[in-house]
């Protein structure tokens, strides 16, 4: 399964790039403050920081669900905020994206759940399985094998496990064959034993594929052992981008310790 | 977890990538399609095709040349009529929220242990809403006479059906936090229900019966029909000698009417409820103002208040409540007054009169036909509302309409259908296109519209919107994520609720039958005339079974289509 990136064309340089990005909510709530950053190919980068920190709203903006209100995005060489709807579109079909929550349709089967992910590959509108062509279908049951649920396949989604879904979202990023993947924080309303395993999941396929990650975490030890990169980030703004081999434990838990650092050092200011 | 990495391609070539159909799938399917292909037969029977429509228009003209100019009464006369009305409904609404509050506290599980009291009470709210309120309101015409009194009871009957219910649900949803605290105090059981509960469900009690209000009011225009007093009998009277122009002047006056009540009882939902609702749906900011409010009250008890300050707003408050009980006071001493020149002797002959069932000399194959009819022009009415309402209530939906300005547009439209009553619908194809199953089949059809298009929208905005987001992640386009992901979450409910239009048209063809729509209820209109009471009583069996073996079919349906696969 292991497929080997054609990056002649970008000339090996960033799979993403941010210069400058703002994204402001009205009234008067900003999420990402001029955050600039980038990611190379293959390269895994851990995003660590508190809830509402902006990591979900900067993986967002990785795939358009969200459009800058200041800067620009580049991804895979398209600039997101430009790109026309189509090409949007085929763009997304290239980045996988996990969420927390992992979205699958309940009243569907698991293998019609993996297969949606090849929709953006497919014209026109689906529901029901016999509506898909069979190749997909083999191709969603291979996926189903791969995060060990093949056996579940004409299951309803939502007779799973939590762990178990999340496994089936994956299948379904993975179906899109993507070059980037995208999780945010995809083990966190999961209990252990199943974060382990999704976790474990995770990190093969992004290995298997060689694939560009971007992941927000909580677990530092997690970030550490197997993010390349660790990006902190701390009420919409970067105050962190370093290369793990040079951040300990400690280092990476002062993004967490930020919070009560600030606030004494307002209280000094008054 | 274990299971060995595959690569495409080495899968075996025979790999099942389809589900087994399942027994119960097919079955629901079988019963669906039988369904749907009854409605459509129903179309063909009813011969309801675009000629016949072609031709309704060409009718419209001359509609329009037979009503025009409209002739108003005197404003005094139509004042005095709307007054009139509007009281009979009030006194009617208010009824039934005096009978309603003490069923619904023996009915709801929290408030009432005792398993007898809450069946008891269940059951008679239930058989209040099987008997329909035109049925009541032919015994009750009979027992005290024409005029206000038999509309009150009737409709205040009735709708505890409703009412009851609603009432009983929110009991039953209370939190039950405050009471536990207030029992904790050591309150008897009664200040219990009156501190800790009580105040939790005022605001939904309230709105609730405003609800009925509006609902309430287009159905006196059918009572009119039995000898009601009110703007109900005047149409008829005027449409039974023929004066159009007066028939469909007064129609309007109802219509405006409805507008207007839907209107004033829509803002004193959204007063009532709107303050409250925004705390639950706020989360954390809902949380911030309730406590923000808990100091406001602190701060009021350091300076020894001991009554709350008269604001702007609390003042405008009570002014409009003042008002609001004035109208009430006023239609109950208006209906009050009637009641003591009541005299009520015929309750016991007519109730002996009531049973046995009895064909009354109609032959019974044509009152068999006539049943068959109505429920002929209910599916013909579902199949073209759920047609006509399907594009409108999706499109009226925030997440699916393309444009946001859209969606409201189809929303405005909805409500504008709603406001309109069916029956004044009727009454206008029914001088349009003469008597018959059509008008009746078009007046339920656009009544649908604002009915199953309303829930439609409803349910297909409260899919989870993460999972359309998972797929426009994944590149999907607008459609595909549509019916991929917004549609198979909402269909359940979608068809839940056809099945729920369904059984109402079926209702609402029987009553719309007595304007001249066709079908079972112009036998029920006869047999008041004529006071077999027998026959009644037959045709509200009839009725009741035709309803119930449909409820049947939908329980069945939305049990196994919910289960599927």
């Amino acid at each position: 399964m292991t497929r080997q990136n054609d990056n002649s064309d970008t000339g090996g340089r960033e799979a993403v790039r941010f210069d400058g990005v703002t994204k402001r909510f009205p009234p008067n709530v900003t999420a990402l403050d001029s955050v600039s950053l980038s990611a190379r190919f293959g390269e895994v980068v851990v995003l660590l920081g508190l809830s509402g920190s902006g990591k979900s709203t900067l993986l967002r903006h990785v795939d358009g669900l969200q459009l800058p209100t200041e800067g620009s995005v580049h991804v895979l060489g398209v600039d997101v905020a430009a790109a026309r709807p189509k090409a949007l579109r085929r763009l997304r079909g290239r980045i996988g994206f996990v969420f927390q929550q992992f979205h699958l349709v309940p009243t569907l089967t698991v293998l019609e759940n993996v297969c949606t992910g090849a929709l953006a590959r497919l014209r026109g509108p689906r529901l029901g399985l016999p509506t898909y062509p069979r190749r997909i279908r083999e191709a969603a049951l291979d996926q189903l094998d791969r995060v060990g649920l093949a056996d579940r396949a004409f299951q309803r989604a939502d007779t799973l496990s939590g762990g178990q879904q999340q496994r089936v979202a994956i299948a379904r990023a993975m179906l899109q064959e993507p070059e980037i993947l995208l999780a945010d924080e995809p083990v966190a309303s999961l209990d252990p034993e199943s974060s382990h395993q999704v976790m474990e999941l995770i990190k093969r396929v992004a290995t298997e594929d060689d694939l560009t990650v971007l992941c927000s975490l909580h677990q530092v030890d997690l970030a550490l052992a197997w993010g390349d990169r660790i990006v902190g980030l701390h009420t919409g703004r970067v105050v962190m981008d370093t290369p793990v081999a040079d951040i300990d434990h400690a280092d990476a838990m002062s993004i967490y310790a930020r919070v009560g650092a600030e606030n004494v050092a307002d209280a000094a200011a008054e | 977890m274990d299971t060995p990495t595959k690569t495409p391609g080495t899968a075996a070539p025979h790999r099942r990538t389809l589900a087994v159909p399942r027994v119960n799938t097919m079955a629901a399917t079988a019963v669906g399609l039988a369904l749907l292909g009854f409605g459509v037969w129903s179309l063909i029977a009813l011969r309801i095709n675009v000629a016949t429509l072609i031709d309704s228009f060409d009718n419209a003209v001359e509609f329009l040349g037979r009503v025009v100019p409209l002739d108003f009464p005197p404003p005094g006369e139509l004042l005095a009529l709307i007054g009139q009305t509007l009281a009979i409904v009030i006194a009617a609404t208010l009824l039934s929220m005096v009978l309603s509050i003490p069923l619904a506290f023996w009915a709801a599980g929290n408030t009432t242990r005792n398993r007898v009291t809450r069946l008891g009470s269940r059951a008679v709210i239930v058989s209040m809403r099987a008997i329909p309120d035109l049925v009541l309101a032919i015994i009750f015409v009979r027992v005290f006479g024409l005029g206000v009194i038999p509309g009150v009871l009737a409709m205040g009957l009735h709708s505890i059906g409703m009412i009851g219910k609603l009432y009983a649900d929110a009991i039953e949803q209370i939190d039950e936090g405050p009471r536990t605290a207030i029992r904790a105090t050591g309150a008897r059981r009664l200040q219990q229900l009156v501190s800790g509960v009580l105040p939790q469900v005022m605001p939904s009690f309230v709105a609730t019966a405003m609800h009925r209000l509006d609902i309430n009011l287009r159905i006196s225009v059918l009572l009119g029909y039995v000898g009601v007093a009110g703007i109900g009998k005047e149409i008829k009277n005027a449409l039974e000698t023929l004066n159009y122009p007066r028939g469909i002047a007064l129609a309007l006056v109802v219509l405006a009417l409805c507008i207007v009540m839907e209107l004033i009882s829509g803002a004193i939902r959204r007063a009532i409820l709107g303050p409250q609702a925004d705390t639950r749906r706020g989360g954390i900011l809902g949380l911030m103002g309730r406590a923000r409010r808990g100091v406001a009250a602190g701060t009021a008890a350091a300076a020894r208040r001991v009554s709350v300050p008269m604001s702007g707003r609390r003042f405008a408050r009570l002014a409009w409540t003042f008002v609001g009980v004035m109208i009430v006071l006023v239609s109950v001493g208006f209906v009050g007054r009637d009641l003591f020149d009541m005299t009520g002797s015929g309750i016991a002959n007519t109730l002996d009169r009531l049973w046995p069932p009895d064909t009354g000399g109609v032959p019974s194959a044509e009152l068999i036909d006539a049943m068959f009819v109505t429920v002929q022009v209910a599916f013909a009415a579902t199949l073209i509302g759920a047609v006509l309402a399907l594009p409108v209530g999706v499109l009226a939906a925030r997440n699916v309409a393309p444009r946001l300005w859209l969606g409201k547009v189809f929303r405005m439209f909805i409500v504008c259908v709603r406001g309109v009553p069916e029956l004044i619908l009727a009454i206008v194809f029914v001088v349009m296109i003469g008597l018959g199953e059509v008008a009746g089949t078009l007046a339920l059809s656009i009544g649908a519209i604002g009915l199953f298009g309303k829930l439609v929208a409803d349910s297909v905005e409260e899919v989870d919107p993460g999972v359309e987001q998972a797929l426009r992640a994944t590149g999907a386009s607008r459609s595909q994520v549509f019916f991929a992901a917004t549609l198979p979450q909402a269909l359940p409910a979608v068809i839940g609720h056809l099945l729920y239009q369904l059984d109402v048209n079926i209702r609402s063809a029987t009553l719309l039958g007595i304007v001249g729509a066709g079908g079972i209820g112009y036998y029920l209109l006869q047999a008041s005339r004529v006071r077999e009471f027998g026959t009644v009583t037959l045709i509200t069996l009839m009725l009741f079974g035709v309803v119930m073996l449909v409820e049947l079919i939908a329980m069945w349906l939305r049990r196994t289509a919910g289960a599927r696969s």
